[in-house]
């Protein structure tokens, strides 16, 4: 084609005219403020928290917790973005956050390895870093904190064999996003968990990659082929919730128990659901967005140094009991 | 034989010569014309105006201007900017390619598992990814110009391709790039992409720039160019006028799919990973710097100039917003405000009667 | 009904920018009456047309209907109040239908608000029988040729219940048969008592329908006078300011050696196309140095011959033997045709021969680009240099090589077709309706650029449904009807009757 090969080639020629003469270096991390210098009370503090997707609810709640509990600190300002699930456009919106001149970066990373390089350059910059829920690779970070999924799903395996079902049955388990590392996390864990009550059985598992629309299909199809369900165990609320909606179409979800995770206190969240009556119980999955102010006031405040790298966060059990309760601590609004 | 030439054969202008216009109303009909013709290069330099005017300050410092800031807005535009240059082609037809963003997911899924699973070496690795872009997009004209099926429809089915390809090559995960010289590492030079010339000016955007440029230089002065607004202008009476329109159809494609391709793989040197989702929506950003530099989806009108222009509005607009902390989701508003407002002004564009 | 006139435009002028576009205009329309309004383009009958239908809203001057002054909003106000209008650029959406586009925005209503498609159709159905037309109203009007498409137009100001009828250049695109038929109609409204404005190029038809005859010349009435007593000279002398003796030009040289030869083509389509008829049997030559016409009705595959022979015709299987210079001769497309030195001016000129948005530059040199750059990049001073030279050889009216191809006059934007074709420098120029919606004095020097370039050796194809226009200006007139050559008359024995006769395949019927 004639004019494939002229337009590619005067593109190509431009290309070569311009590289050719200067060097390509890779990026050296700049030398920056040394963030241990400026610590110390009564002072004024810039926090970025750039945020994967605001579209989810659990890291709006996220957002939330980090904003709230910063305005519990004096001098402490936090700014948030949002990078709407585009890899590139966190790298940019951090680039930004150094542009202005952040004092600490709170991250939940979009993907772990396209943020790794970012984080490591705010990190050398002497900037502290507190990643969330998400790794990065490597150590290049000040501190990790996020939930643990396999002990989340081990206490609801707990809550199962000795509160739910104590004289067993027949569970069905409506999973996550396949090869999605929480998935995988919590079925491990729920089965830990019930091991000490050999009489709960799993007799079906299907997945419906954290969607409520298709907890509801799945369901469907599970009532079905199985007349006799004591008990669903899903991943998350929504499909908790969806599986429910399929459970009242067929008339049984009175004969049916419901448990669900991550307890988000939004009025659509599960803890709701749990006070109304629709779930029997749900597992928090917490954000860490107070604890990662609280390590954030550590450090800039206090001029600690020496926080720990990795925090794991605990579960709440939600029931009827403590819902009303839950959803007030947990911060959230009627 | 020499065919006769006509114009020697016409005779002579007629006896009355033709009135002269008077020249205030011309003049300024031209001041008004080019206003409108580069309107995103004037609107690119009120928004650099305004950004700097709202940037905050630090240390004395107006941290828009910074040169790391100033760079940052150049590389963050170049991948977008990039495919907004073989869309402008693709636009100045009269069509559409909604495939590119999955073009892109393609080619840096591709350069990673090349590099990382197949250990090949950089320059093969490059060859390779930018031919499968090409081969795309002139399949995609191919279609569209052999069938007559309209380019939205047949490049919404191809975006759905790319994205399906790019899953079941990278078995729907993202495959990251580490480097080195061992097995399933790729060679240390490819992350060049994400570094700087002389630590001033980074690699993607110098790409960019000397795309847009060698692209408006195409179209400025080439006969493809005058094809390509002619096919754009007036189909029928392009083909008529032995205009090879399948050809330069397929071109304009194969152009844009090598584009997308091409911003795949400095995607993937700039994130060190090659992931079947990545620019996902990035057709719509390049439509918008494409309108916003004023060429007209109608296809005929418009010009290279305006799309970078466009493309660095954009960047610079996103930069600042995000610089003064303005919430993400009123930051989507402003975006489509500008959107609009750029068309709108093309719309005032006085028609001459 | 008064005795007064239904309109009476006093004083009526109007000013773009410098540039008197109308002044002083006086007209006036009776009731009853066919009014010509005759004119060079840029005379001002557009501007004039304009006012009346209320598309210009500011002028000098007074307008009354039915002796009341009225001043009109738009041109909704101006169909309020009875004056309609059919544009030569026809307002037609062609995804609708036939009947859908006559009431378009007046849609009958059933009781429950939804359209009254029946009662529409059956409406629709009446008018066009009243024009003599024979189309199906659930036709999409898409799928009508020209003339058809201006037949349902013409239908829409009729249910409209017009008093006044403005017609702009109404039978431009129609073939004679339907000419006729309309002329039928204007007789008929004329007895209902409507009063019609008839805008027309050619002056056999005022001659034969029009009751008076005003003849604007550089935006001022230039003379009224009645079409039956003043000859023919007289008013073409009021339009151009000077006499016009030689309209068709003189005779000319001897033809040389058969360039076109065409036995027995005939296309058999792939998807046949309503409303296409393409060559079933076209038998012609086409000698270098001559002008051939081809003739025939609407529908008789004028048009599809010479697409045909351009290589732009649709798909389908070719039979039958064509030949250039007596080699075989099939193109492939345009391109291939253009290669072979064969060059088509199209017939729409708007839709098939120009890009109307772009400059004047980028329309002329568009087929010639291959000889007028280097290494695939435009050589600017030759571009600027071959426009300037083509536009002053056809003597072009433009302000600069550089405004849009819009904004000339019809006459101007025809030239700027052959100027692109002519710069291919072709052997073979194959026309399609050259002429249409062109005023006389560019129509003359068309005449006159069509026998200079015979006179050097080109040899000319011309399609055309002006018989005085083939009559004159051919050396033969090759007769077509559905698809077929049906006659082919030398120039001595043709005659309107013969062609005529002809062209209503009284031939053809023997033929079978």
């Amino acid at each position: 084609m004639r004019y494939a090969r002229r337009a590619v080639a005067i593109l190509a020629l431009t290309v070569l005219a311009t590289t050719s003469a200067c060097s390509i270096e890779k990026d050296e991390p700049g030398s920056g403020t040394d963030a241990s210098a400026k610590c110390g009370s009564g002072k004024d503090f810039l926090i970025g928290m750039s945020q994967a997707n605001n579209a989810e609810p659990y890291r709006q709640v996220m957002n939330d917790d980090v904003t709230n509990a910063a305005k519990d600190v004096p001098g402490f300002k936090v700014v948030v973005s949002d990078a709407a699930q585009d890899n590139s456009k966190q790298v940019a919106d951090v680039e930004n956050f150094l542009s202005q001149g952040i004092d600490l970066l709170i991250i939940s990373p979009n993907e772990a390895k396209p943020l790794t390089a970012v984080v490591k350059k705010a990190y050398d910059q002497g900037i502290p870093v507190i990643v969330l829920d998400r790794k990065v690779e490597g150590d290049a970070y000040t501190a990790f904190i996020g939930g643990d999924n396999v002990a989340i799903g081990r206490a609801a395996g707990e809550y199962y064999a000795k509160t739910l079902l104590p004289q067993g049955g027949k569970v069905v388990e409506i999973s996550g996003l396949p090869g999605s590392t929480p998935a995988a996390e919590r079925a491990q864990g729920f089965r830990e968990g019930i091991a000490s009550n050999p009489k709960i059985e799993i007799v079906a598992s299907q997945t419906a990659e954290w969607l409520r629309e298709k907890g509801q299909s799945v369901m469907d199809a599970m009532l079905k082929a199985q007349p006799d369900i004591d008990a669903v165990y899903a991943h998350n609320d929504p499909m908790a919730e969806g599986a429910y909606l399929a459970a009242k179409a067929a008339g049984k979800e009175s004969t049916i128990k419901f448990t669900g995770i991550d307890a988000l206190p939004v009025p659509s969240g599960g803890i709701k659901a749990v006070e109304q009556g629709r779930l029997q119980a749900t597992f928090q999955y917490p954000t860490g967005g107070r604890e990662a102010i609280d390590m954030a006031k550590k450090i800039l405040v206090d001029c600690a140094t020496d926080v720990p790298k990795t925090t794991t966060l605990g579960t709440m059990q939600i029931t009827k009991e403590n819902a009303a309760e839950a959803y007030t601590t947990l911060g959230g609004k009627q | 034989m020499n065919p006769p030439n006509p114009t020697a054969v016409a005779e002579a202008p007629p006896e009355t010569p033709p009135r002269r216009p008077l020249r205030l109303p011309r003049d300024r009909h031209a001041i008004v014309d080019s206003f409108f013709r580069f309107q995103s290069l004037f609107g690119l330099v009120a928004v650099f105006l305004i950004a700097i005017a709202v940037s905050p300050v630090r240390n004395g410092e107006n941290v828009f201007l910074s040169s790391g800031n100033l760079a940052n807005i150049v590389r963050a535009v170049s991948e977008i900017g990039i495919i907004a240059v073989g869309m402008t082609f693709v636009i100045l037809i009269g069509g559409i390619d909604l495939s590119v963003g999955a073009v892109l997911g393609l080619a840096a899924v591709g350069s990673a598992t090349l590099m990382v699973n197949s250990g090949l070496g950089i320059l093969p690795t490059v060859l390779i990814v930018l031919f499968i872009g090409t081969a795309f997009g002139a399949t995609q004209g191919a279609i569209v110009a052999r069938l007559g099926i309209q380019s939205f429809i047949v490049t919404l089915a191809g975006l759905q391709a790319a994205r399906g390809i790019a899953r079941m090559w990278s078995g729907g995960l993202g495959i990251p790039i580490a480097y080195g010289d061992g097995p399933q590492e790729a060679p240390e030079a490819f992350s060049l992409l994400s570094g700087s010339i002389n630590g001033v000016l980074p690699v993607p955007a110098v790409l960019f720039l000397a795309i847009g440029v060698g692209a408006l230089l195409v179209l400025r002065s080439t006969a493809f160019a005058r094809h390509v607004y002619a096919i754009g202008g007036n189909e029928k009476a392009a083909r008529l006028s032995g205009v090879p329109v399948r050809r330069v159809r397929i071109t304009v494609f194969a152009i844009s799919g090598l584009l997308a391709a091409l911003a795949g793989i400095i995607h993937a040197g700039q994130l060190n990973q090659g992931s079947p989702n990545d620019g996902a929506g990035y057709e719509l950003d390049a439509i918008a710097a494409v309108v916003i530099g004023g060429t007209s989806l109608a296809g005929g009108s418009g010009s290279m100039g305006g799309t970078i222009a466009g493309a660095l509005l954009l960047g610079i607009l996103n930069n600042i917003l995000a610089l003064n902390n303005i919430d993400a989701n009123v930051q989507l508003v402003v975006k489509g405000l500008v959107i609009v407002a750029a068309a709108a002004l093309q719309k005032l564009r006085p028609r001459i009667a | 009904m008064t005795k007064g006139p239904l309109v009476r435009m006093t004083g009526i002028g109007k000013r773009f920018g410098g540039v008197h576009a109308c002044r002083d205009i006086d007209l006036t329309v009776t009731a009853g009456e066919v009014h010509a309004l005759l004119g060079e383009n840029g005379a001002g009958k557009s501007t004039l047309i304009n006012i009346l239908s209320g598309v210009i809203t500011e002028y000098d001057g007074t307008i009354e209907v039915d002796g009341r002054t009225v001043a009109f909003g738009g041109p909704a106000d101006a169909q309020r109040a009875g004056i309609a209008t059919i544009h030569q650029e026809l307002d037609l959406v062609a995804g609708l239908s036939i009947a859908e586009n006559m009431f378009l925005g007046r849609e009958p209503r059933t009781r429950l608000g939804t359209v009254d498609t029946r009662r529409m159709r059956r409406q629709a159905a009446e008018h066009l029988r009243t024009l003599g037309a024979d189309l199906d109203p659930r036709r999409l009007v898409g799928s009508l040729r020209v003339g058809e498409q201006q037949l349902v137009e013409i239908g829409r100001a009729l249910s409209l219940d017009a008093r006044v009828l403005i017609m702009d250049e109404p039978t431009a695109a129609l073939a004679d048969a339907e000419v006729d038929r309309l002329f039928a109609t204007i007789a008929e409204l004329r007895r209902a008592g409507v009063g019609i404005v008839y805008i027309s190029h050619r002056m056999a038809e005022i001659e034969v329908v029009a009751d008076r005859v005003t003849v604007l010349r550089n935006g001022g009435v230039a003379g009224t006078v009645d079409p039956r007593t003043a000859s023919r000279d007289e008013i073409i002398q009021l339009m151009v300011g000077r006499s016009v003796d030689a309209l068709y030009g003189e005779g000319r040289n001897e033809p040389g050696d058969v360039l076109l030869d065409v036995r027995g083509l005939a296309v058999t389509p792939r998807r046949p196309t309503p409303g296409r008829t393409e060559p079933a049997g076209v038998d012609l030559t086409v000698r270098s140095g001559e002008i051939v016409g081809l003739a025939g009705l609407m529908g008789a595959g004028r048009t599809e011959l010479l697409e045909t022979l351009f290589g732009a015709g649709g798909a389908g299987r070719r039979s039958g033997a064509v030949t250039i210079d007596g080699r075989p001769y099939r193109p492939r497309g345009p391109r291939s045709a253009l290669a072979r030195g064969v060059a088509f001016v199209p017939e729409d000129r708007r839709g098939a021969g120009l890009m109307l948005e772009h400059s004047v530059t980028d329309n002329v040199v568009l087929s010639a680009l291959s000889s007028l750059t280097a290494l695939g990049v435009v050589r600017r001073t030759a571009v600027r240099r071959t426009v300037a030279e083509q536009l002053r050889a056809l003597a072009v009216k433009a302000a600069s090589p550089a405004v849009a191809a819009a904004t000339l006059s019809g006459g101007n934007q025809q030239k700027i077709v052959f100027a692109k074709q002519l710069l291919t420098r072709p052997r073979l120029l194959l026309l399609d309706e050259p002429t249409r919606g062109v005023d006389i004095g560019a129509k003359a020097e068309i005449y006159r650029l069509l026998h200079r370039l015979a006179d050097t050796g080109m040899a000319i194809l011309l399609a055309s449904s002006e018989l005085p226009e083939l009559l004159s200006l051919c050396d033969r007139v090759v007769v077509l009807h559905r698809g077929r050559t049906v006659a082919t008359l030398p120039r001595a024995s043709a005659t309107q009757q013969a062609i005529l006769a002809a062209a209503n395949g009284d031939d053809a019927k023997e033929a079978r």
